[in-house]
């Protein structure tokens, strides 16, 4: 280190300094909450629009695919919730399904969080769990021309022949609005065979990471309404009004990005300063 | 004979089963029954492929911990646990109807699962935050174009970057939807065209690969 600068020492510090300075500052605002106000944009707000008021209708039958593990919980799951709770109180029923091969412990962690929206639902006739399904891109096909192909039993294995509400789904003629929340591509499946094809309302849950795959297909109309990351979830929490771990991680959300930016322009006085002088 | 499998028989399945699709897709789309039984049979395949995967994955870890390879202590690892899943998993699936109901495979997958996979993900913060203050450097007036462009963008979909000062977010969306949209546009599309071209050139049968494996004709 001996003959180097101030500048030259900070194009070369070492990584585990970078760690744990994150790792502090993520821990500080779960210790002493921030709470700084989350504007709502337009593409989340078209999608709590979407799912509220006018545009659903009691009775209506609305699809909600978990196509995110549990590693994205804390990206997908809050928006997931919220518009779960939204169809509920507009009367709607929802089939859930999922792509991800953990969706039932997504299923239990929604059923949890929106417990109260729960309690007085009764499965079977008001929402039912269909559970995992496999085939990518031609099971999403095939449920929109034949459901029960694809699913002849929910995730319970009862048949679906028995279960009430699927008397009134067998295809996508039967669906008002698909909500779909991925990590990877299954909501371009549904927009391809429901929404590009049948003119299905689909919306999008994303991850932040698919943001800019998604924001075309919002801008185009595919998407009615779409949902980006965690920023996506503390939004619609702001539209239920009901704060939730969306909310929470806000604060973390602040300090990591402002922390970021900071380290980007500290890296790059010291770049330039070094470069000066040489 | 094999030759004949190997090439005009998956050459004439694809073709067949490309038109049947087609034509349902443009013409039929409200539901047309031969279609509708091909795709049965493509989600009944893929169940069957995942069946097909497990087994060829035992067998490989299997070779591996047998033959002592490098790292086949994983291998052996991997073989517990996926005994120790299975087995509870069809306990609960045999006693009462879905694996979940069993003890083991519940513990397992709430305390073991579930928090690797959410610290997998987060950690990749971490390795962000790191190559973020070693390889962002404006090099150049692209390079430094890009950083700034980079950081409205970062602070936009923070709250706090519009409590620092109310145009960060109105800048972050701009650079968002006219300098990001349509390059993603141009992308999907041109995407979209090269799978156009591909699903013809492996109809035209230009395509090995897709048929037996080895380089293009």
């Amino acid at each position: 280190m001996s003959g180097q600068n101030i500048f030259d020492r900070l194009q070369s510090i070492d990584r585990r300094v970078f760690y744990w300075v994150l790792f502090i500052t993520l821990m500080v605002p779960f210790i002493n909450p921030i709470g700084l106000p989350v504007k709502v944009v337009q593409n989340t707000r078209d999608l709590y629009e979407g799912v509220t008021g006018d545009n659903i209708n009691p009775g209506d039958i609305a699809i909600m695919n978990f196509g995110y593990g549990v590693s994205a919980w804390s990206e997908c799951a809050p928006g997931f919730t919220v518009c779960a709770k939204a169809l509920f109180r507009e009367g709607a029923r929802i089939v859930f399904m999922g792509a991800h091969y953990d969706v039932e412990l997504s299923m239990n962690k929604l059923k949890n969080d929106a417990r109260e929206d729960f309690a007085d639902k009764v499965y079977g006739v008001d929402y039912v769990f269909l559970g995992y399904f496999a085939g990518g891109e031609s099971a999403i096909a095939q449920l929109a021309t034949d459901a029960w192909t694809v699913y002849p039993e929910d995730h319970y294995r009862t048949p679906v022949a028995d279960i009430p509400l699927m008397q009134d789904f067998h295809g996508w003629q039967d669906v008002a609005v698909v909500l779909s929340s991925d990590t990877g591509d299954v909501g371009s499946y549904f927009l391809r065979q429901w929404q590009g094809a049948h003119g299905t309302k689909l919306a999008e849950i994303g991850i932040a990471m698919n943001g800019s795959t998604d924001y075309p297909y919002y801008l185009a109309g595919n998407y009615f309404g779409l949902s980006i990351g965690s920023r996506g979830g503390a939004e619609l929490e702001v539209l239920i009004g009901e704060p939730g771990e969306a909310t929470t991680a806000m604060d973390s959300i602040n300090a990591s990005h402002l922390l970021i930016v900071l380290a980007v322009i500290l890296a790059n006085v010291g770049y330039l300063l070094s470069r000066r002088k040489a | 004979m094999s030759q004949i499998l190997k090439r005009e028989v998956v050459f004439a399945l694809t073709g067949v089963v490309t038109v049947l699709m087609f034509v349902e897709y443009f013409f039929y789309p409200q539901d047309w029954i031969v279609a509708s039984t091909v795709r049965n049979w493509a989600v009944i395949i893929y169940n069957i492929s995942l069946g097909l995967g497990g087994v060829r994955l035992i067998m490989q870890h299997v070779w591996g911990t047998q033959r002592r390879k490098e790292n086949w202590q994983f291998s052996a690892l991997f073989l517990v646990a996926f005994v120790v899943m299975l087995l509870g998993g069809l306990v609960g699936y045999f006693t009462a109807g879905v694996a979940t109901n069993n003890a083991v495979y519940n513990w397992l997958f709430n305390n073991v699962y579930t928090p690797l996979g959410s610290t997998t993900y987060a950690i990749t913060g971490f390795y962000i935050f790191s190559a973020a203050y070693r390889a962002f450097r404006a090099r150049n007036l692209d390079a430094a174009l890009m950083l700034i462009a980079g950081c409205f963008v970062i602070l936009s979909n923070a709250p706090v970057g519009e409590v620092i000062w109310s145009g960060i977010p109105a800048i972050g969306e701009w650079f968002r939807f006219v300098g990001q949209v349509p390059g993603m546009r141009a992308f999907e599309v041109v995407g979209a065209l090269g799978m156009i071209a591909y699903g013809f050139r492996a109809l035209l049968g230009k395509e090995r690969g897709f048929y037996a494996g080895g380089a293009e004709e």
